[in-house]
């Protein structure tokens, strides 16, 4: 019995021995400017990490999940960042808004780190210093070409307007959305910056009533846009004007804050969302969201889903990096995913694919409608623009 | 009893000059000699995550000087430090890409260009005083951000990477990146330190607070007030142009998100607390400053974490702007002179020691 005990207590610390701890790491606004969102992806990169440690997806390997709030702040994300590489050993990271992202770019090169970020920012993956950077979904200036093709097809020469937030995320997409505006025969009326004070747009609409523009097309936050379109309401402009929008000015989020107001909004996104409860991506963000006890609105939110997207590509590059998961491993994980081994965790509409060349991960998006009720229904099916690549090839 | 030059328990100064001096004492000249040798070892015994809070603490000590010679020394309000900060970056980042300069050029270039747009942006001060020329400078923030955001020359406030700089052979990577850019900061923290103690023993100066005190004054005893006040904003925009440069490099890319208006009240915050009109307030209050965000960092994720709040009080994201809200309020009520007082008064227990009188 004693020499039992022994065996069974030296097995157990050879298996403890043998257990190697990687860390995965992530940096974002939980607290400060676009908390709202930073801290629902942070709790769905977290719970996604230690779910995949539950159920021992990395054999012999048990994650450390690391959530590091910045504050939306680059100094801190680089603070962060040199933290995780340094000191943690961290063969990944896990970024979240455009300006960290684009900072640390060449520090990024340098340290040979593959990086997924929050930030949907084309410039984050185009030249230079773009080896290691990868978007997670489909980019905010395709999600804009997108919706500037949808309405070359619903009516040509239609008069446009784009409402940008006055920043690299906001301004970035313009020069795509001229490009294909011209090539699809659309007319761009006008571009406008609007941050998040934007407490009366009367101004802002009446300009863009006065140009005739019919379709407004926002890259912003939530915020700004529900303030718009609760303007456009009380002014009688919801029914002349279509209100059109990248990913992070849709969802949960902009129904909450605009109300019925947020009525006919067509929104682009590569996500599923909470109410599509039949698909596998969802339902396993409902499980792992009721696992961890997260409160129901983090679990609704398309920042939860998005969060745990990345947290899963991160995890199936190192699964395929074997068992030593190094920065050079889990770039090779990352570049394997396409054809028959791309990777579909189920909370994008298309598989993620990556190559050496092609640094979007699920390219494939929807346009979305929302509802009286506020709820998103897809309007179109799984697709990729055309127009975006023609307008900016990758290289 | 004449002034003694090793040691002084009163001032026994008989002499203008002796006023003048930099170092009243010899055991003056003794503790800034220990004290730099003491800070040419601290990287050797801090962590890299918190040499690189000493970094960011000496490039804003850089920033708040020259705030505090527009604001503290010549009483210009001034909200638009981080814009000057961020043209000293812009132009550093200009010159190192376009110009492919050596560091040891385009900082000082970033210095020149903050000094050229500081004296034209500081014209309105020969009109204007108070808060009339507060709202002045803080129109030039947001023109800045504006201007930076619709060039294209600047990447639209996009990411502009510096290339890795290369001192005595060494170069600077990712791995020694803080142990290289603290020994590049730090002396040039201690020169524009020295630089600006030894400007204030100038008529130039000295004319700075005459103006301050009474323009007018100042005036009827020859002092051209306009002229000292250009000059006040042309060497705090040198001196904000020079922490432009050094952080765009230390930052290794710029960014307009780091030369925001949040920046310029956050320095000014660092001007307050540390003791306006002082040297080493310039030096402790972004050492306040920093500490503060890190603990309050830490305590708001420790908040959030807690979920203690009901859904919509984001009672974590306001922690920070409230400890900070807290700080300026409690040291304007009780300690308007800053820590640089509380300096003062313990340079100055010691200085008697072991005598209370």
């Amino acid at each position: 019995m004693k020499k039992t005990l022994i065996l069974s207590a030296l097995v157990s610390l050879s298996f403890a021995a043998a257990q190697k701890t990687v860390t995965l790491p992530w940096s974002g606004a939980i607290t400060g400017p676009t908390s709202d969102a930073g801290a629902s992806y942070a709790a769905g990169v977290e719970d996604y990490c230690k779910y995949a440690n539950s159920q021992k997806m990395l054999p012999g390997i048990t994650l450390n999940c690391v959530i590091r709030d910045d504050q939306y702040n680059n100094a801190n994300t680089q603070r962060n960042f040199e933290d995780f590489v340094a000191n943690l050993n961290a063969p990944v990271f896990l970024g979240y808004a455009t300006g960290g992202a684009l900072q640390l770019k060449s520090v990024i090169q340098e340290t040979k780190i593959p990086t997924l970020t929050a930030s949907y920012h084309i410039g984050i993956i185009d030249a230079p210093d773009n080896t290691y950077t990868f978007l997670p979904v489909s980019s905010y200036s395709e999600n804009i070409v997108a919706l500037l093709e949808y309405v070359a097809k619903k009516e040509r020469g239609a008069k446009v307007a784009l409402v940008v937030n006055p920043s690299p995320f906001g301004r970035d997409p313009v020069v795509d959305a001229r490009k294909a505006a011209e090539r699809l025969g659309l007319k761009i009326t006008d571009v406008q910056e609007v941050g998040g004070n934007n407490l009366d747009n009367t101004a802002l609409l009446k300009r863009l009533e006065a140009q005739g523009a019919k379709y407004i097309i926002n890259q912003n936050t939530a915020g700004p846009v529900a303030n718009i379109l609760k303007d456009a309401k009380r002014l009688g402009l919801l029914g002349k004007m279509q209100f059109m929008g990248a990913h992070y000015t849709g969802g949960e989020d902009l129904t909450k804050l605009a109300g019925d107001a947020a009525k006919d909004f067509i929104w682009a996104t590569s996500y599923y969302l909470y109410d599509e409860a039949t698909q596998p991506g969802i339902i396993l963000a409902k499980k792992i969201g009721a696992q961890f006890k997260r409160a129901a609105d983090t679990i609704r939110s398309v920042h939860y889903t998005s969060g745990m997207m990345a947290s899963a590509i991160a995890i199936e590059a190192m699964k395929r990096a074997g068992a030593n998961p190094d920065a050079a491993g889990v770039y090779k994980g990352l570049i394997s995913m396409n054809g028959s081994r791309a990777f579909n965790p189920g909370f994008a509409v298309g598989p993620v694919t990556f190559s050496a060349r092609d640094h979007i991960g699920a390219e494939s998006l929807r346009l979305l409608q929302a509802d009286a009720t506020g709820n998103f229904k897809a309007i179109t099916g799984a697709q990729r623009s055309a127009m975006f690549q023609l307008v900016h090839p990758m290289k | 009893m004449p002034a003694s030059r090793f040691t002084q328990t009163g001032n026994y100064r008989t002499k203008y000059q002796q006023d003048q001096t930099i170092f009243a004492t010899y055991a003056e000249q003794l503790s800034l000699i220990v004290l730099i040798g003491l800070l040419l070892l601290l990287p050797l015994i801090l962590p890299k995550t918190m040499l690189r809070d000493v970094n960011m603490i000496m490039i804003y000590a850089v920033a708040v000087i020259g705030l505090n010679i527009t604001t503290g020394y010549t009483g210009l309000i001034n909200i638009g430090q981080a814009a000057f900060m961020g043209v000293g970056a812009y132009a550093t980042a200009l010159a190192a890409t376009r110009l492919n300069l050596p560091f040891f050029l385009a900082i000082p270039i970033g210095g020149l260009a903050g000094a050229l747009v500081g004296t034209f942006v500081g014209l309105p001060s020969l009109r204007l005083k108070y808060l009339y020329l507060a709202v002045a400078t803080l129109a030039f923030q947001i023109i800045f951000e504006w201007g930076v955001g619709h060039t294209p020359l600047l990447a639209q406030g996009g990411a502009i990477s510096l290339p890795q700089v290369q001192v005595l052979g060494v170069k600077a990577t990712f791995f020694n990146h803080n142990f290289v850019w603290y020994y590049l900061i730090l002396p040039v923290l201690v020169v524009m330190g020295l630089l600006w103690r030894n400007v204030l023993r100038t008529k130039h100066g000295r004319s700075l607070i005459a103006v301050r005190d009474n323009d007018r004054a100042a005036a009827a005893m020859g002092i051209n007030p306009g002229t000292a006040k250009i000059m006040a904003f042309m060497i705090g925009s040198f001196y904000a142009g020079i922490a432009g440069g050094l952080f765009a490099y230390f930052q290794k890319a710029v960014v307009i998100e780091d030369y925001g208006l949040h920046i310029s009240i956050q320095l000014l915050a660092m001007a307050i607390v540390g003791g306006l009109g002082s040297l080493p307030g310039s030096f402790l209050g972004p050492l306040f400053i920093v500490a503060l965000d890190r603990i309050v960092g830490s305590g708001s994720q420790w908040l959030g974490s807690l979920n203690i709040f009901p859904a919509g009080v984001d009672a974590a994201t306001a922690l920070r702007p409230l400890s900070f809200g807290l700080a300026i309020v409690l040291f304007l009520m009780f300690e308007p002179r800053g820590l640089a007082n509380w300096w003062r008064l313990s340079r100055l227990y010691f200085k008697k020691w072991p005598y209370k009188f």
